[in-house]
């Protein structure tokens, strides 16, 4: 009898753990006590023991050291001397959001790299058509077309996955060096993403929000800032009881309704897709006003047609913020897209006020033009849900004669407080999404 | 071994030596007894010195390098311009060569000037006017058209002690002198062990304009440059060029001076004072903090030119003139890349195996850790140089591509 070989939970916020190394081999017969493995929670290693015996099986899609997986996920089985290994039923799922070397298991030539490099892609996002997994010149010009479409505005990211492809000179270096900067983690300003001098440096008076520090331990003492962040966090955490739903719109009608904005706009700001899915959330919300509704002692306030308020989280050298577009229901598309360009501008520019912030009834977060797919996004309380928008991706898709078509999907993940709604009302809110996203025109002539 | 045995035979009745033998016996009463006596000293030297060769232990292996060139005579350091009593006088890079051999001819009179028209009529770029009415026919001495010849004459004359300056108007004609130069002139330090002196000033103009076509437009200082035994001297103003060329008739090394063309006329401060400039220091022409470039001669000039604009755009320039191609100040060069992290060398003639390469290779392998992007070369185009006046302006970079240049270094 086979015995899983699960991802436990190290602390109660514990969500994800990174696995770090086996401590046994595949083959090896483990007693119980004996130590498995090791993995990082959010505040140290630990050794994992074993809490059945048997001869240890690591599937082959089994868990790679630095890879990140949701508590729970199955990495492993324990089994008697004779049994075979089980097949995963489910092929571990990994989070998206991982830093791993990717470098040594990407198969590209040089020219691949270099296009790479030239049209600012990052391998380890690249979905590889070749034979033997190898990433050709047009997976490369296929997902920059994506990661264009997706990237809202540009974006300073810090989760970046940065691999082999990143070069910087030997100045950069030496600086970086003698400052304890990781220049890998640091976005280049040089040619072809090159990092020179001027990034370390600006990394260097930017600590913590660009790098990570490679070798020596330190202590960044914490903002008031990202201390106002965690707070409303944990709030979230521990008033609300969050379920995270997933799935994936057809977003095909979605692209070319922002293809046609993009050929057709003249002065206007062109509408980002998250533009466009705020003011269909919006739609949406009329028909499902629980999922707008706030938590109070003694009621669950829903609002009107008036109020959807609809936050959106800007990633800023500050940190998180959540401004509110006021009344999405009663505002054009244009005037929704005029709106968000402003508000994350301002929030860029550390102009936003906290009136600006404050009302909301629903937020939406991207993290598409990263490449993440889904996730679990936490809610911004007292609100009841957050939804979060993830990469559009082209993917084989059967038709129902069971034809295999290569259709544009954007996956959402959805947060709700199951205090206010139950699970079947949140899925049919997001079930009308859906339906909405795969054919917005229609939705969006309500205002 | 070339020849048959017929004709070996009939020069060997030709042979000096035996003839004159002959006719010191039969034609002007030398007696065999002193003939003899002579010839056994000559023979016993002969024996004294191979005996003497090979009991001597064979030479250190340290020394192979040395008496390449004659002991460096140090001078005051003369980096910077210095203000002289009259801080208004300018004159032209021609006035200021001539103040410097006018000056050192009188006061040695081991100097003399070889070449083509350098007498009376005083030098086709004016480089000996006047001279002649001072100092007559033998120390300005009008030469055939013949290259080889004179050179091999001033190589002669260095030996017996003498100062030959060798006038060549355009530096092309060097080239007709080539094997004199190279396979005498710079190696006879070395292989006298230092025992002879070799102080030959070659000089003439180098430099595209005004179309003066293939065979008066070349540099090729870079291909002087590789020649062990030879000093190479590429002056870009009138204050650098007197103060080199006066250090070049005091030392005892053969000089190629090499004067640009297209910039003879320029001005500039010359002090009446007397001063020289030793070869291997770089002239900072510029201080600047984001980008290095390297220049000689006219591309001093043209980089000059571009550098207050490029200062308004926020790319502040540091300008390094070496001056010398050989001896060449490296270590100015590096100091300054440690400072800018950025090299662009702007050099006229074309790029291969050229003074840019070298530079390049020498910052890239003792500055590397400096370098904050890839080093740069703007360079002429690889052709002989064109006569019609739109190819000749396409061949040379210009102020607007060292601009570019020094844009698009900054960016990478």
């Amino acid at each position: 009898m086979a015995q899983e070989i699960i991802i436990p939970r190290l602390g109660w916020s514990m969500e994800e753990g990174t696995f770090v190394a086996w401590l046994k081999s595949e083959g090896d017969f483990v007693k119980r006590g004996d130590a498995l493995f090791e993995l990082e929670g959010e505040k140290a290693t630990q050794e994992i023991e074993a809490v059945d015996e048997g001869v240890l099986r690591i599937p082959p899609t089994g868990p790679k050291p630095g890879s990140v997986h949701k508590v729970g996920a199955i990495i492993g089985y324990l089994v008697g001397a004779n049994d075979s290994i089980p097949a995963l039923a489910n092929p571990l799922q990994q989070v998206n959001i991982e830093v791993v070397n990717e470098a040594d298991s990407i198969v590209a030539s040089p020219s691949v790299r270099q296009l790479a490099r030239k049209v600012g892609v990052q391998l380890s996002q690249v979905k590889a058509t070749g034979p033997r997994g190898r990433i050709l010149q047009e997976d490369v010009h296929q997902a920059k077309v994506i990661f264009s479409e997706n990237a809202q505005e540009p974006v300073i990211s810090n989760v970046s996955i940065m691999s082999s492809q990143q070069v910087a000179s030997p100045r950069a270096r030496r600086l970086a060096s003698s400052l304890g900067i990781d220049w890998r983690r640091l976005i280049g300003s040089g040619a072809g993403g090159r990092v020179r001098e001027c990034d370390v440096k600006a990394a260097s008076t930017n600590l913590p929000s660009h790098i990570t520090t490679a070798g020596k331990a330190q202590r960044i003492p914490i903002s008031k800032k990202r201390r106002l962040i965690a707070q409303r966090l944990v709030a979230s955490r521990q008033l609300t009881v969050p379920v995270t739903l997933t799935t994936k719109a057809d977003a095909t009608n979605l692209v070319n309704l922002r293809n046609q904005f993009k050929s057709t706009n003249g002065t206007h700001p062109i509408p980002s897709f998250q533009d466009i899915i705020t003011k269909l959330v919006a739609e949406v919300l009329k028909e499902h006003l629980f999922l707008a509704g706030r938590w109070e002692e003694d009621a669950i306030v829903l609002p009107g047609y008036h109020e959807m308020n609809i936050g959106m989280a800007v990633d800023t050298e500050d940190g998180l913020l959540v401004p509110v577009i006021r009344n999405v229901a009663g505002l054009t598309l244009r005037d929704v897209a005029a709106q968000s360009k402003s508000l994350v501008q301002q929030a860029r520019e550390g102009k936003i006020t906290a009136a600006q912030m404050q009302g909301g009834v629903f937020t939406i977060t991207n993290l598409g033009a990263f490449g993440i797919d889904s996730f679990t996004p936490v809610i911004n309380y007292p609100e009841a849900a957050i939804l979060g928008l993830g990469a559009i991706r082209k993917e084989p898709v059967f038709l129902d004669d069971g034809q295999v078509v290569a259709q544009l999907q954007l996956e959402l993940s959805l947060t709700f407080d199951h205090r206010i709604v139950d699970g079947a009302p949140a899925a049919r809110f997001l079930q009308s999404l859906v339906s909405a996203i795969a054919n917005p025109s229609a939705f969006l002539l309500g205002a | 071994m070339y020849r048959t045995r017929e004709q070996v035979e009939e020069w060997k009745r030709k042979c000096p030596i035996a003839s004159l033998r002959g006719r010191l016996l039969n034609e002007f009463g030398v007696d065999e007894p002193t003939l003899q006596s002579i010839e056994s000293e000559i023979q016993s030297l002969v024996a004294e010195s191979r005996a003497f060769a090979e009991s001597s232990p064979l030479p250190d292996p340290s020394t192979a390098a040395m008496n390449v060139y004659a002991p460096v005579r140090k001078v005051a350091p003369c980096t910077r311009l210095i203000e002289g009593n009259d801080p208004t006088r300018n004159i032209t890079f021609t006035q200021a060569t001539h103040e410097a051999l006018a000056e050192e001819m009188a006061v040695n009179p081991r100097i003399f000037v070889m070449g083509e028209g350098i007498g009376v009529r005083g030098g086709n770029f004016k480089t000996t006017a006047g001279l002649y009415d001072l100092y007559g026919p033998v120390r300005l001495c009008d030469t055939p058209i013949s290259e080889r010849g004179f050179v091999g004459l001033a190589g002669g004359a260095a030996m017996t002690g003498t100062r030959p300056v060798v006038d060549f108007m355009f530096a092309d004609f060097i080239l007709d002198s080539i094997g004199e130069i190279i396979n005498q002139i710079a190696k006879m330090q070395y292989m006298s062990s230092g025992r002879l002196k070799m102080p030959v000033l070659l000089r003439g103009c180098i430099g595209i304009g005004h179309s003066a076509a293939t065979h008066h437009s070349g540099s090729y200082y870079a291909m002087y440059a590789q020649v062990p035994g030879l000093r190479v001297v590429v002056p870009s103003n009138a204050y650098d060029a007197k103060g080199l060329m006066k250090h070049a008739l005091r030392c005892d090394d053969p000089v190629m001076f090499l004067e640009h063309r297209e910039i003879l006329t320029i001005k500039c401060h010359v002090p009446t004072e007397d001063y020289e400039i030793e070869f291997g220091h770089a002239a900072i022409v510029r201080e600047g903090k984001n980008v290095t470039v390297v220049a000689l001669a006219r591309m001093v000039h043209l980089t000059m030119s571009v550098c207050e604009q490029l200062e308004q755009e926020g790319i502040s320039v540091e300008v390094i003139d070496p001056r010398t191609v050989s001896p060449l100040d490296t270590e100015t060069i590096l100091q300054s890349v440690a400072k800018t992290g950025r090299l662009l060398i702007v050099d006229e003639p074309p790029a291969p195996c050229g003074f840019a390469s070298e530079i390049a290779a020498q910052i890239a392998d003792a500055g590397f850790n400096d370098l904050d992007a890839p080093i740069r070369r703007l360079t002429g185009v690889f052709t002989p140089t064109p006569y019609s006046p739109p190819l000749e302006a396409v061949v040379v970079p210009t102020a607007v591509e060292i601009a570019n240049a020094i844009r698009a270094l900054v960016k990478e």
